[in-house]
């Protein structure tokens, strides 16, 4: 009897560990101040429950981790907006689309949430969620929150993108800078070979040449490259637009009228392109990992010296932090900005310009727990008293604002600037939840700065003369969802085009009628004219 | 509720045979307990874990919404099953998953073997340390890393193995973006990263081989070759069968994190597999319906092939599984 006990007792201590394991967390307490004001009188010393919220949201700075449990954000949040914060890091693209559509199977979506694609297609992701009734109706909460509506969610047609069926699912946050990526090139490296600024296909092709053959670097190797690159999207990505655009054909669609409206492969130019694109390929002139290579291995390489051409983004570029590993590298080197090489045809496009800007909703479980009043004060919180906490951190620690009402570092502690590695944890939210690109915002940073050999760097430089070259208008690619069976169509379609521009297939008129053929037997009439009529709903094609 | 006793009717004969056994079994299980107590951990793990969730497998019969729950979400039938089957890249996804699992069984698990005879084969006792050590490190690497590992090794800018080919005149080989070489580097990366690690089990294998063979043998003037063929051989059989036939239940996995990572676009047509195109087509497009028809699919292919490789198994080697 006694041993029989001891049987009992230790079953029930192994299957209480294993069901604790497996058990769910609790769930959140519900918001109660409102229960309680319209119930009863509340007690003058009584203090409402703090609401939980959880929030998911990509990092600023992916790799410098989150902000710790003691930040004294949380601490003021909770103070100032009654609000106990929990927030998650989200990976990017597929990891956090993978980490938001098994939460969504298993309705257990956070209570705010960013919406995150692996095709950069926020909108498309939003869609499917709310389809399946787990994204709640913001609505209302826009006049909870005047400040940040003012600030963040004044723009028509991005509201419009966020409504289905009449109603406000998404809270659509200002996009990031507008066309902020643009071609470059080593002016140190056209110097040394006598080079002039290649302004066609073909010039840049011998550009290329030079920077490959003729030891740009005059380091006694042949170890670099003309161009550099990687693939980040559907077809040749976006890292390519310039070679493209020489064409005619930058981006999936050619979004010219509702005559031409279609898929650019269509476009008859689009196999001269890929040809341009494999002679480049063939000569050797480009960094041969580019189709392997994901975004940080290639900026590696140019950090590295690797090749004298290439598309990037002004602020990955010239800001202090970026440039930096180059700058020890390669002191006497400078990248400078030019203008897309015109093709045979008179094109010339830069690249295509999507206006996508991140979008955040309320998981309707969140709703139904009465949270979004909570989700409406933190966030207005974010946009007003909480703004330069968690923009830029403590004001007279990590920045100051000077007398002309700019944001400056100016006599702090180096070490605690808000523009420190260090500090990054801390402002981890800002690029999601806080920043609306105003000009104090956009001056604070990107600001000037020297380099080792005494040059002045000027981020918005760049950026300047990048916004300035011919962009597609390609914002109606939001409004169009993916095929049913987008697995297929996009792997067909994009692995096509690589095989083309690689030389693993060669462009011949009768590859090419094999190829769309093959595109239109996995429903590209029905995915093109699905697509055009969404755009001419949405008054984004006439 | 009472039960007349008819000591001729049949039922009540198999009833008071079935109490007996009964009987019979809870007896043996309390002289047991013990036993049963330690395994009872490992029960509930796996009743919770592995058929708990075997229930929610219906989801692939129904088209599953979150908001409905598994069982209120509406019976398809086959759709899923059918939608995969039909899909353009089945035959492709299945020959591919297909090649690169088989490959990896046949031309890893030799390799294991003879690691495992020549590490026990040697007397140096610290040299087989080192090299038990520096073998096994592999497999604790992610295949992130090994990603990189890879792509220094293998790039055709500035390579390793193709500074090499350039050094010697020859041109250097794309070896991740070729469709001609990738699944050799696919195959070979993971017999690189795993064979170490499979060793253990021959060798644990292999150390439970009575020495008493070994040393006849010995006495016999045996060879090492001979003593490697007639003993050694025969005495670690029943764990190779053994492993086999686990691996053909598993025949269809052909190893996500590593495709996942080493693929890119240019090589597709020799590199997806099922189920890079399961997370692709069911988790990023949010068809957790058709990613659970593909599971079932795999897992009922599995316990096919292993129920016929244990009977052939036990016809041939006359030892099977179970």
């Amino acid at each position: 009897m006694k041993n029989w006990k001891y049987v009992l007792i230790a079953v029930v201590l192994v299957s209480t560990q294993l069901l604790a394991a497996c058990a769910q967390e609790p769930a959140a307490p519900t918001a109660a101040p409102e229960v309680a004001a319209t119930v009863a009188p509340v007690e003058p010393t009584a203090v409402p429950e703090p609401v939980d919220i959880t929030l998911w949201a990509m990092a600023t700075v992916t790799e410098a981790g989150p902000p710790p449990d003691d930040w004294i954000a949380y601490d003021r949040i909770l103070e100032e907006v009654n609000v106990n914060l929990k927030y998650e890091i989200l990976p990017t693209g597929s990891d956090g689309e993978a980490k938001l559509n098994a939460a969504a199977a298993a309705n257990n979506l956070p209570d705010f949430m960013q919406m995150v694609s692996a095709s950069n297609d926020p909108r498309g992701a939003l869609y499917n969620l709310v389809q399946l009734g787990l994204i709640a109706q913001v609505d209302d909460m826009l006049a909870l929150m005047p400040e940040r509506t003012q600030k963040h969610y004044n723009d028509p047609l991005a509201l419009s993108l966020s409504t289905f069926d009449g109603h406000l699912y998404g809270l659509p946050e200002p996009p990031p800078i507008p066309r902020r990526e643009g071609l470059l090139i080593r002016k140190d490296w056209l110097d040394k070979l006598g080079l002039a600024v290649p302004t066609t296909p073909e010039e840049l092709m011998a550009v290329a040449v030079a920077f490959t053959e003729q030891d740009p670097d005059g380091n006694g190797k042949k170890d670099t490259y003309g161009l550099g690159g990687f693939l980040n999207g559907d077809g040749m990505g976006t890292r390519f637009d310039f070679i493209m655009g020489a064409y005619g054909v930058a981006g999936m669609w050619d979004f010219d009228d509702a005559a031409s409206f279609g898929l650019n492969v269509r476009n008859e130019k689009y196999p001269e392109a890929l040809a341009f694109f494999n002679s480049l390929v063939e000569a050797k002139v480009i960094d041969p990992d580019w189709p392997t290579l994901k975004r940080d291995d290639f900026r590696a390489r140019w950090k590295q010296g690797l090749f004298g051409i290439m598309w990037e983004d002004f602020a990955a570029l010239s800001n202090k932090s970026n440039y930096t590993p180059f700058d020890e590298n390669f002191p006497d080197a400078e990248w400078v900005p030019i203008p897309a090489p015109k093709g045979p045809y008179g094109d010339a496009t830069y690249g295509v310009y999507t206006g996508r800007g991140q979008i955040f909703a309320v998981s309707q479980k969140a709703a139904d727990e009465g949270k979004k009043e909570a989700i409406a004060r933190l966030l207005e919180w974010m946009a007003t008293d909480g703004y330069y906490l968690l923009g830029f951190g403590e004001e007279g620690v990590n920045f100051i604002i000077d007398a002309n009402g700019n944001i400056s570092t100016e006599g702090l502690d180096p070490t605690k600037a808000y523009t420190a590695a260090e500090f990054q944890p801390f402002t981890q939210m800002r690029n999601q939840l806080v920043f609306y690109n105003s000009t104090q915002e956009i001056a604070a940073r990107y600001p000037n700065w020297t380099t080792i050999n005494g040059r002045t760097m000027q981020p918005l430089t760049y950026l300047t003369f990048y916004q300035s070259q011919p962009w597609v208008d390609g914002r109606g690619i939001q409004v169009i969802l993916p095929p049913a069976n987008a697995a297929d169509f996009l792997r067909y379609y994009t692995e096509g085009i690589v095989q083309f521009a690689l030389g693993q297939k060669e462009v011949s008129d009768e590859n090419w009628a094999e190829y769309l053929a093959g595109l239109d037997s996995l429903g590209a009439v029905e995915y093109e004219a699905s697509a055009k009529q969404a755009l001419i709903d949405a008054g984004l094609l006439k | 509720m009472t039960i007349d006793y008819h000591p001729n009717s049949n039922f009540n004969k198999r009833l008071v045979t079935f109490k007996i056994r009964s009987s019979k079994l809870l007896n043996i299980m309390w002289r047991q307990r013990w036993i049963y107590l330690l395994i009872l951990p490992t029960v509930i793990y796996f009743l919770v874990f592995k058929y708990g969730p075997l229930w929610n497998a219906q989801i692939a019969f129904r088209d599953f919404k979150p908001l409905l729950g598994v069982f209120d979400s509406p019976w398809v039938g086959f759709k899923h099953f059918e939608a995969f089957v039909t899909s353009f890249y089945f035959n492709q996804l299945i020959g591919n998953t297909l090649i690169f699992s088989v490959a990896k069984l046949i031309l890893g698990m030799p390799l294991a073997i003879l690691c495992a005879i020549a590490l026990h084969e040697t007397w140096l006792k610290r040299f087989r340390t080192f090299v038990q050590t520096t073998i096994y490190l592999p497999h604790f690497l992610s295949w992130v890393i090994m990603f990189g590992v890879l792509l220094v090794v293998l790039s055709p800018g500035n390579g390793l193995v193709n500074d090499v080919i350039k050094r010697f005149g020859g041109e250097p080989i794309p070896f991740l973006t070729s469709p001609a070489h990738f699944r050799w580097v696919v195959i070979l990366s993971d017999i690189w990263k795993e064979t170490g690690w499979s060793t253990i089990l021959y060798l644990a294998a292999l150390l439970g081989i009575s020495p008493e063979l070994y040393e006849a043998a010995a006495v016999d003037s045996a060879t090492p070759i001979q003593r490697i063929w007639y003993i050694s051989l025969p005495g670690i059989l029943p764990v190779i069968m053994l492993i086999t036939l686990l691996r053909m239940g598993h025949i269809l996995e052909a190893g996500f994190n590593q495709i996942f990572v080493l693929y890119s676009v240019p090589v597709y047509s020799v590199g997806d597999i099922i189920d890079t195109w399961v997370y692709r087509q069911g988790v990023l497009q949010f068809q957790f319906s058709l990613a659970t028809a593909v599971g079932f699919f795999k897992g009922v292919i599995g316990l096919v092939l292993i129920l016929i490789a244990n009977k052939i198994a036990k016809r041939v080697a006359q030892q099977g599984l179970f």
